[in-house]
């Protein structure tokens, strides 16, 4: 293959950020439906909400695996051939799509830490995303069964917090609760960490 | 022990070239993007799946374990094949072997892929066990897609899944050392409406 390796992992980049943005979105809206968190669904129905997260997960596994049959780059004659270095820059035929993303990342695949890098900044866009439909899901559906604010909850936080409230709402809480609680936190924590904790050996009896 | 594991790989891989859709399939799932998703995906879900806040800071906990243990694995595994250098099975008997996948330049023992898949799904498994065995079973088909390819001998794989689980464990014991800190982690990002 006389192509630049470079040239190979910008393009990948691109493909796998979308990729693994699309799966994120879709994981996440799955969990969160399950568990309830409301201020992070795309749509403030539940079902909806869930169908959109499969929807999601299929679309980026099609996109992906399928986008060497219109988008050039290094899969063209012969993704049945295993050695990435023999191929040429161009569209795959539907014979050796299944193969066509087998890319050596001496040859322009991404390794590991690229992989885990994108991840990342996907997982956190898919995060991002959630919040924004979130605020406008829970403004709508502020009057439905799903969002309905149970007294005790009026002080939750965190995840638990966004049940019935849009992410926004809920951040100064959170962050007021970790403010106030944190020296507690640490303290409780060291305490009731067993013996083997190295924190606990060190800072010892002034915790106890 | 050597032969054996030739054979069965050469038998396995012997298998491929007959059923196009399920060499098609393995190729698939062989890849370098689609398995390491699912498994990072999965503990992304896990974070957020937690239905009471016990449970919830029970899920959390176990994916900081989880991703702690994936990267030490990667350790782990390189830590290994800088001490003992196994050639790729396509190298060894490259007249013998179908090769499926490219040919990776790195060590075949231990599986890396199988390595990282068996310490997440461990990690899963501890919380939820019906969700833990439907990742062991993705990681064992990873494994498995890479054995048909004929980039990795069936004890690389064995191997990989027993690394896998061993750095799990060692994942929850260095965890007791170091405690509060993963509490404190989750506890940060509750501050931040994320945990």
């Amino acid at each position: 293959m006389n192509v630049n390796p470079n040239d190979v992992r910008s393009l990948f980049e691109s493909h796998y950020f979308l990729f693994a943005f699309l799966s994120s979105l879709g994981t996440l809206q799955i969990a969160v439906t399950s568990s309830g968190i409301c201020g992070l669904w795309l749509m403030p129905y539940r079902r909806v909400t869930r169908l959109l997260g499969f929807m999601c997960i299929v679309t980026a596994i099609i996109v992906f695996f399928g986008q060497p049959l219109f988008v050039d780059g290094p899969w063209a004659a012969g993704s049945v051939q295993s050695e990435s270095s023999t191929r040429e820059w161009g569209t795959t035929s539907w014979n050796d799509l299944a193969g066509a993303r087998n890319i050596n990342d001496i040859h322009g695949g991404l390794d590991g830490v690229d992989q885990a890098i994108w991840f990342s900044l996907a997982v956190i866009s898919a995060f991002v995303v959630s919040v924004g439909f979130g605020t406008i899901s829970v403004k709508v559906g502020a009057n439905s069964k799903e969002f309905s604010v149970d007294a005790k909850s009026h002080n939750s936080d965190g995840l638990t917090g966004l049940a019935h409230r849009s992410y926004f709402s809920n951040l100064p809480i959170s962050m007021r609760n970790f403010h106030e609680n944190s020296r507690n936190f640490w303290s409780d924590g060291v305490r009731s960490s067993d013996r083997w904790s190295l924190i606990k050996i060190i800072s010892g009896s002034s915790t106890e | 022990m050597n032969s054996i594991d030739a054979s069965l790989l050469i038998w396995l891989n012997g298998l491929s070239g007959s059923v196009k859709i399920f060499d098609d399939l393995m190729r698939v799932i062989a890849s370098d993007y689609l398995m390491p998703l699912v498994l990072s995906l999965s503990m992304f879900g896990l974070w957020f799946s937690g239905k009471t806040p016990f449970q919830r800071m029970t899920f959390q906990l176990t994916t900081l374990m989880g991703i702690s243990a994936l990267l030490i694995s990667n350790a782990v595994v390189w830590l290994i094949n800088s001490l003992w250098h196994r050639p790729r099975p396509f190298l060894d008997h490259p007249d013998e072997l179908n090769l499926l996948f490219y040919s990776p330049t790195d060590p075949s023992f231990p599986a890396n892929p199988v390595a990282i898949g068996f310490a997440v799904a461990t990690a899963a498994w501890v919380v939820n066990r019906q969700f833990g065995w439907w990742l062991f079973a993705a990681a064992s088909l990873f494994g498995f897609s890479r054995v048909y390819a004929g980039v990795f001998y069936p004890t690389d794989v064995v191997a990989g899944a027993l690394v896998g689980i061993a750095v799990y464990g060692f994942t929850t014991y260095l965890r007791r050392l170091l405690e509060p800190l993963a509490t404190m982690m989750v506890r940060l990002a509750r501050g931040f409406s994320v945990g």
